[in-house]
């Protein structure tokens, strides 16, 4: 017996499957973590003011930012947390300690602005131009006029206390990324109104996520999904947009807000995204690095510039020369040139700054309706530097196009999870995947009337789910209900096929006539052809449907594709050592 | 007259004159598998039937969820037992002339919450807030200090979405026959592993429909997974008859048996835990369907499939291949 076993774990196909379980465990990597995961940090909040950063959708789950104490109480879960959050009084200073560091936060109060029903008297200053004579010659000074208006009152009513702008969830126990249904959250289908183009699609798609940004909403996903095309389906198309832990009126009230982009030079909007700007550059030849200052060294660094052009109105034109007349240009002495105005224009995506530019001193006054707009980029090399330069333009044209969104999207279809239900399914999953492969194996304990090959069958399954899970943490695959019924199949193919190697290799008259080997190879001629159906059967769920069943399709062959090539070849090479 | 090609391959199982049960039922199995295969093609002319009968009574062959023709899907967790049927009565009287479906959702035989289904227009926001009113009110909880989870589908989408499926599970129907055609490169064994296939899925969809299970987008899924399911067994059974040489063609068809439902029975087995364990709808509706799939593949795969190929042999064997 020993000596089998040495020979079992000294097979390379046996070393195979270990080192694939091993490599899945640390892509798993099962952790005790304790605390809870930050989601979403709103910008404009105690915590954004006290820099906690917003975490990147792309981290690993484990090792997302946690908050572990608050004032040294521990903070073990969700409940903790908000208990301990929603009882702070005002303008407490608190120290939130994370995974990386400690944070300062002071609590402030929430206002909210009323407009009353009375009006009071302003006194605003506001400089114009005013032409004199002195002396027979017409000369223009700059005159300053106070005027009085009359605006509403408003008062400032106090809320309480505001919330620190945290968004947590439960610290995640491994890296296995959980779709939608499985941790609550809202997923929502929209149609197109008209079909677009691909070039189309991706200009919505930037600008939906610039979007949803703005508000703080990291942790989404947005991506296309298509019908099958013509003549087989519809063709359709759809724009998928999931959130963790909002709810479906979160999700709808922030879709249905039309995209608002506004551009602003001192207080006034100069111009607006949709009516305003006409066309915004984005070919090849009209935008990119710029060819006449390129890139350089800067300091240890090197910085590049991106120029695109921007066409406006005759309207905005005219009001964008009518707020730069009144600027002075600034001398910069680090240049020794005298390029921009003393002010800068300032883009703002639904009423907040998200951007601003320097105005070239040539714009001064002028009602140009063509405008460049330049920026830059920096980065360790050049390659970096021309990379960073092009995302900050790509970034700057999507907000410029934003309120001229293409097309109106209809919601076809929601879906929201209770955070609550998503836990229990979790769990249920778990236990009814362990008491299946169970009965599994306690069936084939009967029918084999030998543990020696009931366990090693439940051995394999598991370790096949392991390598599947692994997988899936691996490319950062979701596991949701879809991909469960996924790995269901693969378990249910699995079984079949170690029972097809065993009756293959042990039973039957074949066992005298034919050698070891080609007992095997006629047991994976089986097998082979069994996983090439399943194969082709799933293939045109990929593409049809809105993608709504891909997580099945994806997952079912990434599982078959790992049993026929790693845990199958293991579990034949362990029947030939230790039954044969 | 079937006798001729049986005579030299079934002689070893005929020595004992007496005969048990047991190998009577082995005779009729191994002689009278042509008039067997009455069996496996009356029921599927019999699931046939149903489907064109439900299509004629309801213009549609299933019965579709919510996800495949548009409505609101309600899922409250509630520790509470309800009485669905009251539930479902009191909501009704709000919607009439809509389908309003109540259930409780399970898990290991205890109530862990309720699914409301309704095929309103979910884009209008009046309808699924009535909706949601009403069944707070007949269940007697506040739905607003709730986590409920609701799933809304536009009825065009719906539609398409069923087409889609219908046309995704056509295209994967399609392409596993090309892989047997390929492999097998011969008519009747290949067609035959395809008319099983094919009879499992009628069958299924047949007895889905008696049942009354509503099929969704998970419904389709599990079609897709009995495909595979189905020619596992069909594919055991047809490399071992067409592909090995030892033994008799009818020791090798009970060497498939013993395999194949070895196979088919650890399957059910699973299924039936994961059905009374499961508390997600989604995964239930496919564990039923695959399990009504699996009851026909038995008859289909030793019956039917046996059967054909059993004729094909004897063909061959006139024209003296023996195989």
């Amino acid at each position: 017996m020993n000596h089998r076993l040495k020979k079992l774990i000294t097979n390379w196909r046996v070393i195979i499957l270990l080192v694939f379980i091993v490599i899945s465990l640390v892509a798993i990597h099962p952790s005790l973590g304790k605390g809870v995961a930050i989601r979403t940090v709103l910008s404009d909040s105690s915590a954004g003011i006290a820099g906690i950063p917003q975490p990147k959708p792309n981290t690993q789950p484990v090792s997302r930012e946690r908050i572990v104490s608050i004032n040294n109480a521990q903070i073990n879960n969700v409940n903790d947390y908000y208990n301990y959050v929603s009882a702070l009084p005002l303008n407490r200073t608190i120290q939130v300690k994370t995974t990386q560091r400690i944070y300062k936060l002071t609590t402030r109060e929430k206002f909210e602005t009323v407009e009353l029903n009375e009006t009071e008297e302003k006194i605003i200053t506001e400089n114009a131009e005013k032409n004199i004579t002195v002396n027979g010659t017409i000369k223009t000074i700059n005159e300053t006029i106070t005027k009085t208006i009359v605006v509403p009152k408003t008062k400032q009513v106090s809320l309480g206390v505001e919330d620190i702008g945290l968004k947590v969830f439960d610290a995640p126990a491994t890296n296995i990324r959980k779709g939608l249904d499985l941790q609550g959250g809202t997923r929502v289908l929209l149609q197109p109104e008209v079909k677009l183009n691909s070039y189309d699609i991706s200009v919505l798609l930037d600008n939906m996520k610039e979007r949803l940004n703005v508000y703080g909403l990291s942790d989404l996903v947005i991506r296309e999904a298509n019908d099958l095309p013509p003549p087989l389906g519809t063709g359709n198309q759809y724009i998928v947009v999931e959130i963790a832990g909002a709810t479906e009126d979160e999700v709808k009230d922030l879709l249905a807000k039309q995209g608002k982009f506004e551009a602003k030079i001192g207080n006034k909007t100069v111009f607006r995204g949709g009516q305003d700007i006409v066309y915004v550059a984005r070919s090849a030849n009209e935008a990119g690095i710029d060819p006449n200052s390129g890139c350089g060294p800067t300091g240890n660094q090197w910085a590049c510039r991106f120029r695109f052009s921007i066409t406006l109105t005759q309207d905005a034109a005219q009001r964008q020369a009518d707020s730069t007349k009144d600027l002075s240009v600034v001398y910069d002495p680090t240049t020794k040139r005298s390029d921009y105005l003393s002010d800068k224009i300032q883009f703002y995506l639904d009423d907040k700054l998200v951007d601003e530019l320097n105005i070239g001193s040539d714009l001064k006054g002028q009602p140009a309706t063509q405008i460049a707009i330049s920026g830059s980029g920096v980065g360790n090399n050049q390659q970096e530097a021309i990379y960073n330069s092009l995302e900050n333009m790509k970034r700057m044209q999507t907000i410029l196009i934003t309120g001229s969104l293409p097309v109106k999207l209809d919601i076809v279809k929601t879906d929201s999870i209770s955070p609550v239900l998503g836990e229990g399914f979790v769990n249920n999953a778990i236990l009814m995947s362990l008491l299946a492969i169970l009965s599994v194996a306690v069936v084939l304990a009967i029918r084999y009337r030998k543990l020696i090959i009931a366990i090693p069958i439940l051995v394999t399954m598991l370790s096949e789910v392991i390598i599947l899970l692994g997988v899936a943490a691996f490319i950062g695959w979701n596991i949701d209900l879809a991909a469960i019924a996924g790995i269901l199949v693969v378990i249910g193919t699995g079984v079949d096929d170690q029972i097809v190697i065993t009756d293959e290799t042990l039973k039957g008259e074949a066992s005298n006539v034919y050698n070891w080997k080609e007992k095997v190879r006629r047991a994976f001629v089986i097998i082979m052809l069994a996983y090439a159906t399943v194969v082709v059967a799933m293939i045109p769920l990929i593409f049809a449907g809105a993608g709504l069943l891909k997580g099945f399709a994806i997952t079912t062959i990434i599982g078959v594709t790992i049993g026929v090539f790693i845990t199958r070849p293991a579990y034949s090479s362990f029947v030939e050592i230790m039954l044969k | 007259m079937d006798e001729q090609a049986g005579i030299q391959q079934n002689k070893p199982h005929n020595i004992e004159p007496k005969r048990n049960w047991k190998q009577a039922l082995f005779h009729i199995y191994d002689k009278k598998y042509k008039q067997l295969l009455i069996i496996p093609f009356l029921i599927l002319l019999f699931s046939l039937s149903q489907i064109a009968y439900q299509y004629h009574t309801t213009g549609d062959f299933i019965i579709r969820d919510v996800s495949l023709k548009g409505g609101v899907t309600i899922t409250i967790p509630l520790q509470k037992e309800v009485n669905v049927d009251n539930v479902q009565k009191q909501i009704l009287q709000h919607f009439p002339g809509h389908d309003v479906i109540v259930r409780s959702l399970r898990s290991t035989g205890t109530s862990v919450g309720i699914i409301v289904e309704a095929d309103i227009d979910g884009n209008s926001k009046d309808q699924v807030q009535s909706l949601l009113a009403a069944t707070g009110n007949s269940i007697g909880i506040d739905l607003t200090k709730v986590h409920y989870g609701i799933e809304i589908v536009g009825s065009s989408l719906g539609a398409s979405f069923f087409k889609e499926s219908l046309i995704a599970l056509a295209v994967a129907f399609l392409f596993m026959g090309l892989v047997i055609f390929i492999y097998f490169r011969t008519f009747v064994p290949s067609i035959a592993v395809i008319i099983a296939a094919f009879s499992d899925i009628v069958f299924a969809l047949a007895m889905v429909n008696i049942m009354g299970v509503r099929i969704g987008t998970a419904g389709i899924a599990a079609f897709l997974m009995l495909i595979g399911y189905s020619v596992d067994t069909d594919i055991l059974l047809t490399v071992r008859v067409l592909k090995r040489r030892e033994g008799t063609v009818m020791d090798r068809i009970i060497s498939s048996i013993k395999t194949g439902m070895t196979e088919t029975m650890t399957a059910m087995v699973a299924i039936l835990v994961a059905m009374f364990v499961t508390q997600s709808e989604v995964i239930r509706q496919i564990m039923i369907i695959l399990f009504v799939g699996l009851i026909a593949d038995i008859f289909n795969t030793w019956i039917q499939n046996s059967g054909l190929l059993r004729i094909y042999i004897e063909k061959k064997a006139k024209k003296g291949i023996i195989i």
